[in-house]
């Protein structure tokens, strides 16, 4: 007898399926319901925001994606199949700034995904090589976290998560702790990357500026229960420039995200 | 002028005190032999300071292995599992306040006064800081380093060997520092308090009969064994956390061991 899954057809790589999400957190006094009913679809190719105040699930949404946590009812799928633990074949993630192995050099952080599978040395190092030049870190690669400034770091990141070029990068607030300048310019050199790459990005958020931004597809959310409140489209063309900012399009869709997000915080 | 450059001229103005005062008569020789009676005390008795240090040496090594080693394993444990950290804990914490040197007595009662006693009082005394400190480095790791391990796909021995053990070297290796210097202290204390060789047992008895030239001669040799202890831990450390150059590392910690290891011996 063949599994049913085997049967139905595969979802091109790079599409996100979110279906009925609920989680439910246990604490010794009570059931905290941080998800629920979630449903999402992600086209491949597409980037998609998460927005939404403090304690909205957002990021536990991200991470549940990741395979990096299970949901309590519902289903998730990645390239049509479900993701139970991480698969950095299928998803490359990309943290706060704090996620570098200080330890290890820039290349050396790159590699060790590739490190973990076995991959051999002079393949590991020329692959983390063109992801480094993909980034803009060319040269980069012997020095370590330390010696690195905040955007530099999360370029590494950023390397890291795409050296196993997975179809899907799901990032959770890279940019929240660089400062104003650093954060406009890495928002420009990610929308390079994404454009060079077409990756499916789910990118979490805490600025709606960024957001209108960097998105093709806003997702907000309300907190207590965690819930989808809105999903805008955001028509504004490629490239990006920072002229939009004070346009009317732009002011229109950040106002009414920040008017679910005042309800609701 | 840089802090170095005046750092070893106050050791070289130091030494140069050390001869020329009792020499000059401000110090009584028994109080201070100069430096040059001092080591010529040293020289005259070679071999007899010789067969001292090894003893020393022999006790030092044992007693480090124990301590360090069944610091490091104990503290991993302690540090990775909460179940036996609950347990231990606060035992260790109220133990970390008793002078450990009243259980000495009881080990020459139980082991003899040759080197055995001297060994297990330095093993334990040396063995609560590396522990504390391994259990330290464990529990501080950032969760968000081993966060993304796990996305990687990092298996749990995976993130063992490739995220735990390389993030607590920084905290263990500041425990050893702490454990070794306790271990140096714990084997002089002992032999001093009781026993037939060793260099603790020279300086004792030449105490006895004031012989102050022969005292200094092993409060010189402690001296230099706290000293390369001291180089071979920073050696360890330039190498093994080269990562933490620039942060803490490798600076200016040789002069905090001796006060903050002698403390808990007097």
């Amino acid at each position: 007898m063949q599994p049913l899954a085997n049967i139905t057809p595969l979802k091109p790589a790079g599409a996100i399926e979110v279906r009925n999400v609920g989680q439910i957190f246990k604490t010794t006094t009570q059931d905290v319901v941080a998800l629920e009913d979630v449903s999402l679809d992600v086209k491949p190719g597409r980037f998609v925001v998460l927005v939404g105040p403090s304690g909205c699930g957002k990021s536990t949404l991200l991470m549940m994606m990741a395979g990096l946590r299970q949901q309590t009812s519902g289903t998730i799928t990645i390239s049509g199949a479900p993701i139970p633990e991480p698969d950095p074949n299928r998803v490359g993630v990309v943290f706060q700034e704090a996620s570098l192995f200080p330890w290890l050099t820039a290349e050396e952080n790159v590699e060790f995904p590739l490190a973990l599978r076995g991959v051999t040395k002079n393949d590991r190092r020329a692959r983390a090589q063109d992801a480094l030049k993909l980034v803009g870190l060319d040269g980069f690669g012997k020095r370590h976290p330390h010696e690195l400034s905040g955007g530099m770091k999360q370029r590494v990141s950023i390397a890291r998560g795409l050296v196993q070029d997975p179809p899907v990068l799901l990032m959770d607030e890279p940019f929240a702790a660089l400062d104003e300048q650093t954060r406009m310019t890495m928002g420009d050199e990610l929308l390079r990357i994404w454009a060079a790459t077409g990756k499916t990005v789910v990118f979490v958020t805490h600025s709606l500026t960024e957001a209108v931004y960097l998105a093709d597809e806003v997702i907000v959310m309300s907190p207590r229960p965690g819930r989808i409140v809105d999903h805008l489209q955001v028509s504004l063309p490629r490239p990006r420039t920072y002229e939009m900012l004070s346009g009317d399009a732009f002011g229109s869709l950040r106002d009414r995200i920040w008017r679910h997000i005042r309800k609701s915080a | 002028m840089s802090a170095a450059t005046l750092r070893r001229l106050i050791v070289i103005g130091l030494i140069v005190l050390w001869e020329i005062l009792p020499r000059a008569g401000f110090i009584p020789e028994l109080f201070l032999p100069s430096l040059s009676s001092t080591l010529a005390a040293g020289w005259n008795e070679a071999g007899e300071y010789g067969h001292a240090l090894a003893v020393t040496l022999y006790e030092v090594a044992i007693s480090m292995a124990f301590a360090c080693g069944g610091g490091i394993l104990l503290g991993a444990i302690v540090g990775s599992l909460p179940r036996p950290r609950i347990l231990i804990m606060p035992m260790v914490s109220s133990l970390y306040a008793v002078p450990l040197v009243i259980l000495y007595p009881v080990f020459t009662v139980w082991l003899g006064i040759g080197s055995e006693s001297k060994i297990a009082f330095a093993s334990i005394y040396g063995f609560l800081p590396t522990m504390l400190a391994t259990a330290a480095g464990i529990q501080t790791i950032d969760p968000q380093l081993l966060l993304a391990a796990r996305s990687m796909g990092a298996t749990l021995s995976q993130r063992l060997v490739r995220v735990i053990i390389p993030a607590a070297i920084p905290t263990v290796l500041s425990g050893l520092r702490v454990g070794g210097a306790l271990v140096i202290v714990g084997v002089v204390v002992s032999e001093m308090l009781i026993s037939s060789a060793g260099i603790g047992y020279l300086i004792s008895r030449y105490r006895t009969i004031l012989d102050s030239p022969h005292v200094f001669a092993g409060v010189l040799l402690v001296l230099a064994m706290a000293i390369a202890f001291n180089a071979a831990i920073k050696w360890i450390e330039r190498k093994a956390a080269i990562w933490q150059t620039g942060t803490r590392a490798g600076q200016d910690s040789a002069g905090e061991v001796a006060p903050t290891a002698l403390q808990p011996a007097t």
